[in-house]
């Protein structure tokens, strides 16, 4: 039981924070599949950035390392998500395809480049930076209680740093003076222009907000599921987010509900599989697991939601 | 010269293919009633949106209380003391009241004693305070989406006096309202000019400018026509100037000469999405050259009879024939192939297709048959030919021909279009539901023209409208309906505007 709620925990919020990413894309009216891409990028400047500084020695230093890592991820997955901005804000882009074409740019350009900085510092052109795992840390007496305290054992450094994002995040959109104006944009752009407020520059930076946050969860998943970056961390734990973001109504405290559900799904099927003693090869059925409850729940939970009145609809002031 | 408030000077203004403003100047005094009077598409809204910082003029100069200013923006706007009630609300509808009102204009307060945040709570209070000053009563605290439309209209005058805007301009603020809503927000406009801000009220309705306007200024075809002292001037010399021709309010009608029926109705019963009754157990018929028209209050199930006949609905009862073929359950196109043309009352979104262009709207109708489709392909030639044609005939204006998007022609235009369509399809009877709603005086007396054209041509019309004058002034027999019930049907020179308007009421016939 513990094993399914720390594991559950240390995937779910690295999703959550993403999914908020979406969330304050979407909220202000610019439609998001790009998540994908955006943390798949984020995590790889991360990841270079470290390889890079240590040049794949990074005995003793591994916890500085870890937060070097965060912060380039966050500016990595900023600046690259302002490509999506630039492409569906200036340009009136389709923001669908635009998000459909950054996710396969992003797979393409880390890929690349990964080898490239491989060959460079290793003379060895692989695919992979090794990261290796982020330390965890144990609550002494809270831990101790049943249930309640797998809550506080063997937590990732990660997990307070995204509890503490996301609060202020929330803070942010739900009763800041700049979160008041963006999920205006998303209901009514024109009321917000019609209120003197530059919609454009708005957008722009909740879709950078939108990626930094990506970035970050991008690299908490390279740092814990996969110890490493590598075109693996493309797994569609972004399509994921959208997923969480859709069931969570665009809100961000729903949200939390729905990439805990995903989290502890994926933990107990991993559970599962190991008391049924399957066979590695069929563990692959396991990871599918949060996404044929992703299809039930669409199939139950669609109708009542309520998407942003204005999601996806390019802004032009003169369109009556 | 300080007197004026507000000056605009030699303002011209383009837009492909049209003038919406041409050399235009008025000016207005501080604190009086100005009205912009003109037929749709006269370029009283272009003016005023420059005014506004929506657009640029071309040509010309603005001064705002004797200073020349350059109005690039609604905020520079705002600034000015220039606040506008779009025809469009501009609303967030998932906020409340007081969100949406001082959305812009953030109140600070502190979240949690140091995060900067957004007063609420004070904003509340204020917005509370605000709407009692100037009566204008809402509840703060209530969402867009919950709130009615004149309420929401409220919101939008509240939004600007909470900016603090001396120049109020309103545009077409009437024609989303009820009769008593009207009267009560010309008592709110005079009540804003006793208190010393001046108002700018767009509007092509002549008794409210009667009603509340100081002065008018009189636009035509993008070009000012006169500045005219309200009180002074008779609405038929306003309606002449706006028309820029004689205008006649009656209604000249031949007589009838009935020919056999055509519509044929019995026992219609219609279903809406909840499983009501809306429509019951109505019967009627209509003959040729007859046009037979149905009044009613707004929702006593008028549109539902006209869906059902035209197919757009299903009938869950009774019979509808054509020529005497039951056409009960035909699909839309058999029915109108069969000889059935319908004027629907929302032109924007059951009658056109906005983003398509003139032609293709005028063909929407024929465009599978021949000389548009040979052998499933299209022939654009023909939808030219037959736009050109039309636009000619039916006197249709447009920016840029055949080729013009719906969507950027006036509603006078976009109904011209539909009507032009329906009568080309040489139908035998012809729905027109709410005809003239929105139009301007020469708009409506044109559409009152083919209608009447059209029954001494030998069709059979089908009338339904909200406007008691209009029934009057074409119907050869009258039907009321109430609460889904047919209630009267008589012959309209036995009837009174006064009887008709009871049976509207629910008063049952004896």
């Amino acid at each position: 039981m513990d094993i399914i709620i720390i594991e559950g925990l240390a995937f779910a919020l690295p999703l959550f924070i993403i999914a908020i990413g979406g969330i304050y894309s979407e909220r202000s009216g610019i439609t998001n599949l790009a998540l994908e891409g955006f943390l798949g990028f984020g995590a790889f400047i991360g990841a270079a950035a470290v390889t890079a500084f240590t040049r794949g020695n990074v005995a003793g230093i591994e916890v500085q390392m870890f937060f070097v890592a965060l912060l380039f991820s966050v500016i990595g997955g900023a600046v690259f998500a302002m490509l999506h901005a630039l492409l569906c804000i200036p340009f009136k882009a389709n923001q669908v395809i635009s998000g459909v074409v950054i996710n396969i740019l992003a797979v393409a350009l880390t890929a690349f480049f990964t080898s490239q900085i491989n060959s460079v510092i290793f003379g060895k052109p692989t695919n992979k930076f090794v990261l290796g795992v982020c330390e965890k840390f144990t609550v002494p007496g809270i831990s101790k209680i049943p249930i309640l305290g797998a809550f506080f054992t063997d937590v990732y450094y990660y997990v307070p740093i995204i509890i503490v994002v996301a609060l202020f995040a929330s803070y942010v959109l739900y009763k800041s003076r700049f979160g008041l104006r963006l999920r205006a944009c998303g209901d009514n752009p024109h009321a917000v222009d019609a209120a003197g407020v530059d919609v454009s520059k708005v957008r722009f930076i909740a879709v950078m907000i939108s990626g930094a946050l990506s970035g970050l969860g991008g690299i908490c998943f390279a740092y814990s599921i996969s110890t490493s970056f590598s075109p693996s961390i493309y797994a569609g734990y972004g399509f994921l987010a959208i997923a969480a973001l859709i069931f969570g109504n665009w809100k961000i405290g729903p949200t939390l509900g729905a990439c805990l559900l995903f989290g502890f799904a994926r933990s107990a099927g991993y559970k599962l599989a190991q008391v049924l003693e399957l066979a590695s090869t069929f563990s692959d059925i396991i990871m599918i697991l949060p996404y044929v409850l992703t299809l039930l729940l669409l199939m139950f939970f669609s109708s009542t939601n309520r998407p942003p009145r204005a999601l996806g609809e390019i802004y032009d002031k003169g369109k009556r | 010269m300080d007197e004026y408030i507000v000056e605009m000077r030699h303002i011209t203004k383009r837009f492909p293919g049209v003038v919406a403003n041409d050399d235009v100047s008025v000016s207005i005094k501080k604190g009086e009633i100005f009205a912009l009077l003109g037929e749709n598409g006269a370029g009283k809204s272009t003016l005023m949106s420059m005014l506004f910082g929506m657009y640029e003029p071309d040509e010309g100069e603005i001064f705002i209380r004797g200073k020349k200013v350059k109005i690039t923006s609604p905020a520079q706007a705002t600034q000015l003391n220039i606040g506008m009630v779009h025809q469009h609300f501009k609303l967030v509808e998932n906020y409340t009241i007081t969100e949406n009102i001082v959305l812009g204009q953030e109140p600070p307060s502190r979240f949690m004693g140091f995060l900067p945040s957004v007063d609420i709570k004070g904003s509340n209070k204020k917005i509370a305070e605000l709407s009692k000053r100037y009566g204008l009563e809402v509840d703060p605290r209530k969402k867009i989406e919950d709130i009615s439309v004149s309420t929401r209209q409220r919101v939008e005058i509240l939004k600007m006096l909470y900016r603090e805007a001396e120049i109020l301009i309103f545009d077409e603020p009437t024609a989303v309202l009820t009769p008593q809503e009207i009267e009560f927000l010309l008592d709110i406009i005079r009540e804003l000019r006793n208190s010393g801000k001046t108002i700018i009220l767009i509007t092509h309705k002549l008794e409210e400018i009667k009603k509340v306007a100081d002065r008018c200024a009189i636009l035509n075809r993008g070009k000012l026509v006169g500045v005219l002292d309200v009180a002074s001037t008779t609405t038929k010399t306003m309606a002449n100037m706006m028309v820029g021709r004689e205008v006649s309010f009656k209604i000249e009608k031949n007589p009838a000469n009935f020919g056999p029926e055509v519509l044929n109705v019995a026992g219609l019963t219609v279903k809406n999405q909840d499983g009501l009754q809306v429509v019951k157990n109505v019967s009627f018929s209509v003959r040729r050259g007859e046009i037979f028209a149905i009044a009613g209050v707004s929702g006593n199930g008028q549109i539902e009879v006209a869906d059902a006949i035209t197919g757009l609905i299903p009938a869950s009862g009774g019979t509808i024939s054509l020529n005497g073929n039951d056409i009960t359950n035909s699909g839309v196109r058999e029915r109108t192939v069969a000889g059935i043309s319908y004027i629907p009352e929302d032109r924007q979104e059951v009658g056109l297709v906005l983003d398509f262009s003139l032609a293709e709207n005028l063909a929407m109708k024929k465009y599978f048959r021949e000389p548009f489709c040979e052998k499933g392909i299209l022939n654009n030639e023909a939808f030219e030919e037959h736009g050109k044609r039309l636009i000619e005939e039916y006197d249709i204006r447009s920016g840029q021909g055949i080729s013009t998007t719906v969507r950027s022609m006036s509603g006078g235009n976009q109904q011209k279009a539909i009507v032009a369509r329906e009568i080309e399809l040489s139908s035998e009877l012809m729905i027109f539901v709410q005809p003239t709603r929105g139009l301007d005086i020469g708009a409506i007396e044109n559409i009152h023209r083919q209608i009447l054209a059209q029954r001494d041509a030998g069709r059979a019309i089908l009338l339904i409208s909200l406007e008691l004058d209009e029934i009057i002034g074409l119907a050869d027999t009258i039907g009321v309906m109430y609460n889904g019930e047919m209630l009267n049907i008589a012959p309209a020179e036995t009837l009174t505007a006064n009887q008709v308007g009871e049976y509207m009421m629910g008063v049952k016939a004896e």
